[in-house]
Parts: C-alpha cells; sequence; structure tokens
C-alpha cells in the first residue's frame, strides 16, 4: 500500500519515507508481547498466583476443606514458626546438607574431570558417558538404590565394611549420628556427573598455551593445577555453586526415599518437615508461613551470588 | 628415577577413575541384577552375583500390576508437558530477543526466578487451588507444573541459540519482505531443530522423572512411575524384586536416551550458562 501526503498525517509519512514505517513498529511490538504470553500464562498460573495465595493463607488459620480463606490470624504463624525448635533444626540439617553435598561434589567432580583430560580421548569420553549415568536416573530411584545399599540384612554397603571390618563404627540409616550422612553420600552419588560434565565443558574451554607457558617456567602439575586450572574455571564453579546450591537446599526426593527425615528427625530437610506439616498434619497455612520463610532464606543465601553472575554476565 | 615417579602417577590416576567407575556403576548394576532374581536370591548374603534370571518380578509389577498404568500416566505427561514447554519456549524465546521490547530484562528475569522458588512453596496452594478447582487427580497438576518448571531453563537456552543466529540472516529476510512471524517459521524454528530436540528430551526426562508435585496432584488412577514407586517404597516391608523391576523401567529409557545426547546434557541443565 502505497501512501501519499494526502491520506496521512505529513509527520507520519515523512517518517514513513525515512524507513521508520510506524504502523509496522508498532505491529511488531505486539507481535513481540503476544509471543511471550503463552509462557507468561503459564508462570502466573503455576507460580505468581499460588505464590500470592500462598502468602495470603499464611496469615488465616486456613484448614484444607474450608470453603473460604479461614479466618485472619495477622503473624501468627510467622511467630508460631520462629519458636518452632523441629523448624530450626530442620533449618540446620537443610544447611549442613546443602555446604556437605557441594564440597564434595565440587571437589570429587573436578578431580575426575581434570583427570579425564589427562588419559587417551577416546577412553576419556567412554568414561565419561558410563560416569554420567546417576544423573540420569530419578532421585527416587536413587534413594531406592542406596536404601537397597544401606540394608543392615543384604545390602552392599555393610557387606563392603564386614570384609574391611568396619562394620561396627558405622551406624547406617537407622543411626542418628549416620543417617544424614547416609543420605549425603546417595545425593553425592548422584549429583557428582553434573558438576563433572559442567566441568569438562569449562576445562575445554582452557587455551593450551598457558599449561605450555606454565611447564617452560618448570612448574610441577600440581602448582598448574592451582595457578591456571582453579583460576580459570572460577566462573564455571560460581554457576555451579548456584545451580546445584540451591537445588541441595531444596532437597526433597532422595530424603523421602531414603529415611523420610528420620531417625528422630535427623535427616529431616526443611521441604520433608513443610510436606509433612502440610500434607499430614494437614496444618495448611502453618505450613505455608514455613515455606515462605524458607523461600526467603533461600533467596538470602543465593541472592550475592547470583547478582554477581548477573553482572559478570554468567547467565 | 623421574620416570619412576610418572608411573607411579600414572597408576594413581587410573586408580582413581577405575574406583568412581565402580562406585557409579555397582549401585545401578544392581538394582538391575536383583530386577531379575527371585526372592529367594535377593536374600542371599553375600550378594550373588551369578544366579537364574526370572522375570517374574516384571509380572508382577507389569502383567498384572498397576505400574503398566503408571508407566502410560508418566508417558502422557511427560510428553504433553514437553511439547507445550518448547512451543511456549520458542515462542518467548523468539519475543524476547528479537523485538526490542522494553520490558524483556525483566520478563526473563521473572522466568529465573521460576528456578528459585522451592517446589514445596508453589505445591502446598497449587494444591488448595487444584482441589477447589476439581482438577486434582487430572493430568492437569502435573502438566502445568512440569510445564512451568521446563520454562525458565529452555528458554534460557534456545535465547543464547537465537542469539547465535547471523544478524545478517534475519535482517536480510525482513528487507525481502517477510515478516517477523515468518522469519521465525522459515528461519529461527528450522535453524532451532536441534536445540529443540535436545530441549524436548531434557524435558521429558525432568517430567518423566519428577516426584514432589506429581505426588501429591495425582490419584491411583494418574500416579506417574515415580509415584508409583515412592508409594512402593513408603511402605514398611519394601519388595525389592517388584520395586527394582520399574525402577529399571523408569531408568532404563532415560540412560539410553542419555547416552545420545550428550553433548546437549550440559547445556540443556546449566541454561546454557556453560556453552559446552
Amino acid at each position: 500500500m502505497k501512501a501519499g501526503p494526502g491520506q496521512l498525517p505529513l509527520r507520519r509519512w515523512l517518517l514513513r519515507s525515512a524507513g521508520k514505517n510506524l504502523d509496522h513498529f508498532a505491529q511488531d511490538k505486539i507481535t513481540g508481547t503476544l509471543l511471550i504470553v503463552p509462557a507468561l500464562f503459564i508462570v502466573f498460573v503455576v507460580m505468581l498466583i499460588p505464590l500470592a495465595y500462598g502468602l495470603l493463607l499464611s496469615v488465616t488459620d486456613f484448614q484444607l476443606g474450608d470453603a473460604g480463606l479461614g479466618n485472619f490470624v495477622y503473624l501468627d504463624n510467622y511467630i508460631k514458626a520462629l519458636r518452632d525448635e523441629t523448624f530450626f533444626q530442620a533449618l540446620k540439617t537443610t544447611l549442613i546438607f546443602t555446604a556437605g553435598v557441594l564440597a564434595a561434589e565440587l571437589t570429587l567432580g573436578v578431580l575426575i574431570a581434570v583427570l579425564l583430560m589427562r588419559i587417551p580421548l577416546a577412553l576419556g569420553k567412554v568414561l565419561r558417558t558410563v560416569y554420567t549415568i546417576p544423573l540420569l536416573i530419578s532421585p527416587i530411584i536413587v534413594g531406592l538404590t542406596w536404601r537397597y545399599m544401606y540394608d543392615p540384612l543384604y545390602g552392599l554397603v555393610y557387606q563392603t565394611l564386614d570384609t574391611l571390618h568396619l562394620d561396627q563404627h558405622f551406624g547406617g540409616l537407622g543411626s542418628v549420628q549416620w543417617a544424614l550422612f547416609c543420605v549425603m553420600i546417595a545425593d553425592i552419588w548422584q549429583t557428582t556427573p553434573f558438576i563433572l560434565l559442567v566441568v569438562t565443558a569449562s576445562l575445554a574451554t582452557i587455551p593450551l598455551y598457558l599449561y605450555e607457558a606454565a611447564r617452560i617456567d618448570g612448574a610441577g602439575e600440581f602448582r598448574i593445577f592451582f595457578i591456571i586450572t582453579l583460576p580459570m574455571l572460577r566462573n564455571a564453579l560460581i554457576v555451579l555453586t548456584v545451580i546445584r546450591g540451591v537445588d541441595a537446599f531444596r532437597v526433597f526426593d532422595i530424603i523421602y526415599a531414603l529415611t523420610n527425615g528420620g531417625p528422630a528427625n535427623s535427616t529431616q530437610s526443611l521441604s520433608i518437615y513443610i510436606f509433612k506439616r502440610g500434607f499430614a498434619n494437614y496444618e495448611m497455612s502453618y505450613a505455608m508461613a514455613l515455606s515462605i520463610i524458607t523461600m526467603f532464606v533461600l533467596f538470602a543465601l543465593f541472592m550475592p551470588v547470583i547478582r554477581k553472575t548477573r553482572t559478570e554476565g554468567l547467565f | 628415577m623421574k620416570q619412576l615417579h610418572s608411573g607411579f602417577w600414572t597408576l594413581i590416576k587410573y586408580a582413581i577413575l577405575l574406583a568412581f567407575l565402580i562406585w557409579t556403576v555397582v549401585p545401578v548394576v544392581l538394582v538391575i541384577m536383583t530386577s531379575f532374581k527371585t526372592p529367594f536370591d535377593i536374600f542371599q548374603v553375600p550378594v550373588k552375583w551369578i544366579f537364574e534370571p526370572t522375570l517374574a518380578n516384571y509380572e508382577k509389577a507389569f502383567a498384572a500390576g498397576d505400574f503398566t498404568l503408571y508407566a502410560r500416566n508418566s508417558l502422557a505427561i511427560a510428553l504433553v508437558s514437553s511439547i507445550i514447554s518448547i512451543f511456549f519456549s520458542a515462542f518467548a524465546a523468539y519475543g524476547l530477543t528479537q523485538f526490542n521490547l522494553r520490558r524483556a530484562g525483566a520478563v526473563s528475569n521473572l522466568f529465573l526466578l521460576g528456578k528459585l522458588v522451592p517446589a514445596i512453596t508453589i505445591l502446598l496452594p497449587l494444591f488448595i487451588i487444584m482441589s477447589k478447582g476439581r482438577l486434582l487427580g487430572t493430568y492437569v497438576g502435573p502438566v502445568l507444573a512440569h510445564t512451568a518448571i521446563n520454562l525458565p531453563f529452555i528458554i534460557w537456552l534456545l535465547m543464547s541459540f537465537i542469539n547465535d543466529i547471523p544478524a545478517d540472516l534475519i535482517s536480510s529476510a525482513i528487507i525481502d519482505g517477510c515478516s517477523k512471524m515468518q522469519v521465525f517459521w522459515k528461519i529461527v524454528f528450522p535453524l532451532l531443530r536441534p536445540a529443540l530436540a535436545s530441549s524436548i528430551i531434557l524435558a521429558m526426562q525432568l517430567s518423566w522423572n519428577e516426584l514432589l508435585f506429581s505426588l501429591q496432584l495425582t490419584d491411583v488412577n494418574t500416579y506417574t512411575l515415580p509415584v508409583g514407586i515412592a508409594k512402593f517404597v513408603g511402605s514398611i516391608s519394601v519388595d525389592w524384586g517388584k520395586s527394582s523391576a520399574a525402577a529399571t523401567v523408569t531408568m532404563v529409557p532415560m540412560i539410553i536416551i542419555g547416552f545420545f545426547i550428550q553433548k546437549y546434557l550440559v547445556q540443556g541443565m546449566t541454561m546454557g550458562s556453560v556453552k559446552g
């Protein structure tokens, strides 16, 4: 459609002939917005609306089956939470779990990734593929598998410790001292391959001449690792700390399968505790207050790192 | 002396890699083996590595049992949610990168936020909403939840792929008279095909393995495989034979698929932040 000065206001006609087609431009914006709408709709329905609703219910005494919202109780649920020793125990357990698995997985993942770079390429590829298997398995199955491994009568863990004459020290899933450690082992088993994959990808980007230069300068393997490899992995390790840290903090499946929080709450993570208060004790509004506190603790813990990754453009 | 030294380190290196191999493989092999054992063989101490295999556990779990239904539910939910996820994500990623929208940054941050909110925080109110809407026990709950979990990382992954498409390719198509949507279907979508293929597999994998949402939003008729296994594990004495048969059928397809999409795993799982 050709437009002359007669059919359009002069300014628009000028703009259009200058190549800036206003109508098209505005139409483009609408198309662009419409493209985002379906995804935004899902986020609204599954995230923002439930979040707002949960926030609302957390200041009421709502029970499952109530038709309305229940009575408004101000911050009673939150005050109750601050006095809830089991909640703080769950927070402590979750923090120990998160810090423990992160440290172990990062160390082990980097170690294996570095070693894989130093063996023949084809063998490294095969090994890496096999090492990835646990990552592909549903966490509930990982839990089941390890419960079988930890079985006091038929489990492979006890049998192995027995041949090494170490079994009398090991309490397994039934002991308050050992259960959390056992759960952490299962998690480390499952997610170390993830660290391994990301670190491997990141190692491949380190220029080889850096290593050669260091070698010419007479640096040994360990020194090269600490002055070149580790600093070059910094960005990957930060991203991994965020992704794995957030996941570990929300841990549910593995614990649900292995111990369901027992014995004596020693493996009860925040997600497990809130799940029980909400769905086993039917204290919905209290569970929601707990879950919202949990969300803010998670934000407080990881926001500084995330902000850093955002400003550095790592994400 | 030098040679002896390096020989020692080579030995240590391979010893560590071998130990890690055993540590990785043994639990999986054990479960798969157990699924082919008779109850008598399962309870042998020490573990029997050589035995006469039987399919009895599979018959118990699948021929007569409920796990056929659970497998069908899992497959339906995984397919529907992953197909919705990749189309919605592809639209959103294109919209966020190619239209200079003013709020594009804020919206993509909103999607990122979805990765940070604990599942349990969403599940409690979502459960009540679903129960008020009489949608508990249907596919709607898990499909919506899995789609929502998948959207952020697929959008981020696809955004990084779209940004890698040469700008000339898109602008020359527009000069030739293509509309933005024609550019999407004729240029961007075909170029994204490898990324979409890996996204859909990762999305299916997540849905196939997800427990928490499915656990509360389904009922006996719509249980997924992980939920079926969880209900099983929850009971006091676990039937190891039957549960390991169910576990084997759940995990083996994912392991096989995983072998084929090795190179996409990293990109998908880190939202494309670390280029593999």
